[in-house]
C-alpha cells in the first residue's frame, strides 16, 4: 500500500517536511543530560553570582556617589582606606563572576532550545521570559566585559565607559531582580533539597556515586560546583594583587605589579597630561585665592612652611590602589593663611592640558581634615614629575583621579 | 510556573521584589536613553555581541567539549580533564584583557607590567601536567 507513494512522489508533501526536518534537526530540551543541568546546580551557583553581582552593584554605586558627589551627600574622610576597600571588592566580585556566570549559563544552555508554545497567553509568557532573560544575559556579560577591559585601560568602544558602565548596572540589576522574582518558586524547591535529589518537573535524582564522580567518569553536581567555587577563588587570587598587597607576588593576571617610580604606580603620567616642560618650569608659583585675594607661593616657601607626614592610599576606579608615605602641607593651614576657616570647599586646579578630571572640588570636610595634604615629597623623595611634581592632592577616602596632580592654584570658597 | 507551585511567602517575596525593580527599571531606562543617546548603534552591537559570542561560540564550544570528553577520553581522564578544563578555560578568558595588552602605553611603564603571557604559558602548562598526573595514577589505580 506504499507502492503509490514511493513511485509517484507528492511534490507538496516533500516541501511540507523539509521546514520540519529542518527543525528537528535542532537539538531538543530533552537531548541535554538533566543530570548536571538541573536547578540544583543553577540555583547553587546562581546564589553566589547574585552575591556577587550584588556585591559589584552597590560597590559601583557607592563608587559612583564618591566620584560625582550629589548635593545631599556628605562623604566621610574616614576610614582612610573606605574606597580603596570598596573598589577592590568592586573588580574581586567583577572578576569571580566569570567563572560563576559560564558554569550557570553553561548549565541552563539547553532551554536555549526550547520550542515556543503554540500562539496564546502561553505563547506571549514564553516571549517575554525569554526577552528578560536576553537583556539579563547582555548586561551581565556587557559589565564583566566592560569592566574588565576598563582596569586594563583598554576603550575598544567609542561610548563613555563611566556612564554606560553605570546605566547598564542598573538595567543588570533589575532584570536580575525580575529573574529572581520569575524562578522563586524553582529557586526555593532547589536550594530545600540536597543537591543530588530530583526537583520536579523534569529534575532528575543522582545516583549516590563516590565522591565527586559517577561511575562513567565524569563529575557529579557536587563536583561540578566545587570545580565551580574553586575556580572562583583562583580567579580571585589570579587578580585580587592589584588592590591587596599581601597578594601582589601570587596574583600574576593582575593589571599592576605595585611597582613604580618612587615604589608607586602612575595612571597618568606627565607626558600624557602635557605638563612636561609646564609643571617643572622654575617660574612656577601655587596661586591661592579667597574672596578676591590672591597668594602665591613657590616651592621652597611651601617647604619652609610646617610639613606633615602621613601614610595614605592612591586608589583608583580601575581597582588598583598602592599605600605612601607622604609629606607636605597641609590643606587647613593654606586655607586658615587666608583667612579662610578650615572647613571651606577648595576647587583645585590642576597645570594638565589633556584627559579629563583637571580639576577637583575638595569637599569642606576634606579640607579640614589634619590628613589632607598639599605634598611635596612622596616615601621621602621630591615628587617625580610623574606623580605631580610640585605638588599635588592627597586626601583621606578620595578616588584617586581627585587626588589632582600638578596643581596651580586653590580658589577657597567658604 | 515550572509545575512547582507558587506558596504565599514566595508571592510576598515576589511583591517585595516587584516594588524594588520597578524604580530601578524606570531609572535604568533613563539612564540608558541618556548614555545611549546618538550611540545607539555602537552601544547596541557591544549588548547584543557578548550573547552572540556566548550563544555561538562559548555554548556550543563547550556542549561538544562536555560530548568529547565523555566518548573520546578514557573513564579515568574525565575527571582531571573537566575540572583543568573549567578553571583554565574561566582564568584564559577574562585574562585576555593582559593577554593582549591592549591598553599598554608607551609613556607608562607602571600599567599591564607583568610578563602575562609568560605566566599564561606556565598555567598551560601546570595545568596539563596537573591533569596528566592525576589521569596516570587513576589509570593505574583503576
Amino acid at each position: 500500500m506504499c507502492s503509490g507513494r514511493i513511485l509517484v512522489p507528492h511534490p507538496p508533501t516533500v516541501l511540507a517536511v523539509k521546514p520540519a526536518t529542518l527543525l528537528d534537526r535542532l537539538p531538543k530540551v530533552e537531548d541535554f543530560s538533566y543530570r548536571l543541568r538541573g536547578p540544583q546546580v543553577t540555583s547553587r551557583v546562581g546564589r553566589w553570582l547574585g552575591v556577587a553581582f550584588a556585591v559589584a552593584f552597590l560597590t559601583g554605586v557607592w563608587s559612583h556617589l564618591q566620584q560625582d558627589t550629589p548635593g545631599w551627600l556628605s562623604v566621610p574622610t574616614r576610614p582612610v582606606r573606605l574606597y580603596q576597600v570598596t573598589q577592590g571588592l568592586h573588580i574581586i566580585a567583577g572578576t569571580v563572576a566569570v567563572p560563576l556566570l559560564l558554569v550557570k549559563l553553561w548549565s541552563v544552555f539547553p532551554r536555549f532550545f526550547q520550542r515556543p508554545p503554540r500562539p496564546g497567553r502561553a505563547l506571549l509568557v514564553h516571549l517575554l521570559e525569554r526577552l528578560s532573560i536576553g537583556v539579563l544575559m547582555a548586561a551581565a556579560i556587557f559589565q564583566l566585559v566592560t569592566g574588565l577591559a576598563n582596569s586594563s585601560q583598554w576603550y575598544p568602544w567609542s561610548f563613555s565607559f563611566r556612564s554606560t558602565h553605570y546605566a547598564v548596572a542598573w538595567v543588570a540589576i533589575t532584570a536580575l531582580i525580575v529573574h529572581v522574582a520569575v524562578k522563586l518558586p524553582v529557586i526555593r524547591a532547589a536550594l530545600g533539597v540536597p543537591v543530588e535529589a530530583a526537583v520536579p518537573p523534569d529534575g532528575v535524582e543522582e545516583p549516590r556515586e563516590h565522591e565527586g564522580e559517577t561511575r562513567s567518569g565524569g563529575l557529579t553536581r557536587r563536583g561540578l560546583l566545587r570545580t565551580t567555587w574553586v575556580a572562583a577563588g583562583l580567579a580571585a587570587l589570579a587578580t585580587a594583587g592589584a588592590s591587596v598587597p599581601v597578594l601582589r607576588n601570587v596574583s600574576l593576571f593582575a593589571v599592576r605589579s605595585g611597582e613604580g617610580p618612587q615604589g608607586l604606580p602612575v595612571n597618568r603620567s606627565a607626558d600624557a597630561a602635557g605638563v612636561v616642560g609646564i609643571a617643572d618650569d622654575p617660574d612656577w608659583r601655587l596661586e591661592v585665592t579667597y574672596q578676591g585675594e590672591s597668594r602665591t607661593y613657590d616651592r621652597d616657601e611651601l617647604m619652609a612652611m610646617p610639613q606633615s607626614t602621613h601614610v595614605l592610599p592612591i586608589a583608583c576606579v580601575e581597582g588598583w590602589s598602592a599605600t605612601a608615605t607622604w609629606t607636605g602641607v597641609r590643606m587647613a593651614d593654606l586655607v586658615t593663611a587666608m583667612g579662610a576657616p578650615a572647613a571651606s570647599d577648595v576647587l583645585v586646579t590642576s597645570m594638565q592640558r589633556f584627559g579629563a578630571f583637571g580639576a577637583s572640588l575638595l569637599p569642606e570636610d576634606h579640607t579640614a581634615d589634619p590628613l589632607t595634604l598639599l605634598a611635596l615629597q612622596v616615601n621621602g623623595m621630591t615628587l617625580n614629575l610623574d606623580h605631580g611634581y610640585p605638588c599635588r592632592i592627597i586626601a583621606p577616602n578620595r578616588p584617586g583621579v581627585w587626588q589632582t596632580k600638578w596643581v596651580q592654584r586653590l580658589e577657597i570658597d567658604a | 510556573m515550572n509545575g512547582v507551585s507558587a506558596t504565599r511567602s514566595t508571592q510576598v517575596v515576589r511583591l517585595v521584589l516587584a516594588v524594588i525593580a520597578v524604580p530601578a527599571g524606570l531609572y535604568a531606562a533613563s539612564l540608558l536613553l541618556e548614555a545611549g543617546s546618538g550611540n545607539w548603534l555602537h552601544l547596541g552591537i557591544w549588548l547584543a555581541g557578548g550573547v552572540l559570542i556566548h550563544d555561538g561560540v562559548i555554548a556550543p564550544v563547550s556542549v561538544a567539549l562536555g560530548i568529547a570528553s565523555m566518548t573520546v577520553l578514557p573513564v579515568p581522564w574525565r575527571l582531571p580533564a573537566t575540572v583543568g578544563l573549567i578553571c583554565w578555560g574561566s582564568i584564559t578568558l577574562f585574562s585576555i584583557p593582559v593577554l593582549g595588552r591592549f591598553g599598554a602605553l608607551p609613556d607608562n611603564p607602571t600599567l599591564l607590567d607583568r610578563p602575562y603571557f609568560t605566566s599564561w604559558l606556565a598555567l598551560t602548562a601546570l595545568t596539563v601536567l596537573l591533569v596528566g598526573v592525576v589521569g596516570l595514577v587513576r589509570s593505574r589505580r583503576s
